[in-house]
């Protein structure tokens, strides 16, 4: 009878921790897709600036990438096919990350079109930010996806 | 149904919301990718950036490379680089004095009192997209400095033309 408590505490806690984590990066992924739905030729700009699409995809990125985060992210917060979003999410933050790595590694000093609040250049921060975004949506996943097959 | 199969149907609905996502910004955002498909975004972007700047800066002199190489060959003119200090150690033009946006703010910061109020000055920053300079130029104007110019191709144009540079480290 002790040990019920804490199992039942446990158990609301595995239910409750992945849906708030969920929400607070669904969050942070929707308000950065607003902000470059709402600012896409700057983005456009941002994009244009790693030289790394060609110039008739780098029109496409900027135009595609703000409503993968918009879609992704607002799903993400409304609780709605949660796992996918985290893939979706994950995924484009891997992709991310190589973006970064491969500009460091050019030397570029440009803005990175990523921040949130203010504007920023590429740098270690801005990859250590995009790497903490990668283990929180993959490692979710990854509860989310144990605990589900767990149950079946 | 198995973990892996749980994964190919999570992988199919993260899919379906990527061509969702698609087809949203594709017609959302048409003009851009209309202009990009055309290859004239470039230059769009640029014709953009050049009449906000018109409007925010109004009353800023610009230098282009040439006329900025001009007045540093005559010796006359102070080159300020706007950039933040690890950059202009990193490499600078030759000569150039590194006064960043938040050194300017404070009109008596003894790096500015130092300067004669009419001597020609021309203040540039990273690259093109950049619009330290040209914050920093008209800061400048404001503070009394009568001679004050933004070279706006910044130090990227300068480096690739050849033109002399220096290091502080």
């Amino acid at each position: 009878m002790a040990n019920r408590k804490p199992k039942t505490e446990n158990r609301k806690l595995n239910w409750l921790l992945p849906r708030v984590l969920g929400v607070v990066l669904g969050g942070i992924f929707f308000y950065a897709g607003l902000q470059k739905h709402f600012h896409d030729w700057d983005f456009a700009e941002a994009v244009l600036a790693y030289q790394l699409a060609p110039l008739w995809l780098a029109g496409v990125v900027a135009a595609v990438l703000p409503w993968v985060e918009l879609i992704a992210g607002g799903m993400l917060v409304a609780g709605l096919k949660r796992r996918s979003c985290l893939l979706l999410l994950a995924l484009l933050t891997a992709s991310f990350l190589v973006v970064l790595t491969v500009t460091l590694a050019r030397g570029l000093k440009i803005d990175c079109g990523c921040g949130l609040f203010f504007q920023r250049q590429v740098g270690v921060l801005a990859l250590l930010e995009d790497l903490v975004f990668l283990v929180w949506a993959g490692g979710l996943y990854w509860w989310e996806l144990k605990a589900v097959s767990s149950k079946q | 149904m198995s973990r892996r199969g749980l994964c190919r149907q999570d992988l199919a609905w993260a899919a379906f919301l990527l061509v969702l996502a698609a087809a949203f910004g594709l017609v959302k955002h048409w003009p851009l990718v209309n202009l990009s498909f055309q290859g004239k975004l470039a230059a769009h972007l640029e014709e953009m950036r050049a009449q906000r700047r018109q409007v925010q800066f109004q009353g800023v002199r610009t230098l282009n490379l040439s006329q900025a190489y001009e007045l540093f060959q005559k010796g006359q003119s102070l080159f300020i680089d706007a950039r933040k200090p690890e950059e202009y150690q990193e490499l600078h033009i030759a000569g150039a004095v590194n006064l960043s946006p938040e050194k300017v703010q404070r009109g008596d910061n003894p790096a500015l009192t130092g300067i004669a109020k009419e001597r020609q000055i021309v203040v540039y920053c990273g690259e093109a997209h950049c619009d330290i300079a040209l914050k920093v130029a008209e800061k400048m104007q404001a503070l009394g400095f009568t001679q004050v110019a933004a070279f706006l191709g910044g130090f990227k144009a300068w480096d690739e033309a050849g033109y002399p540079v220096d290091t502080s480290k």
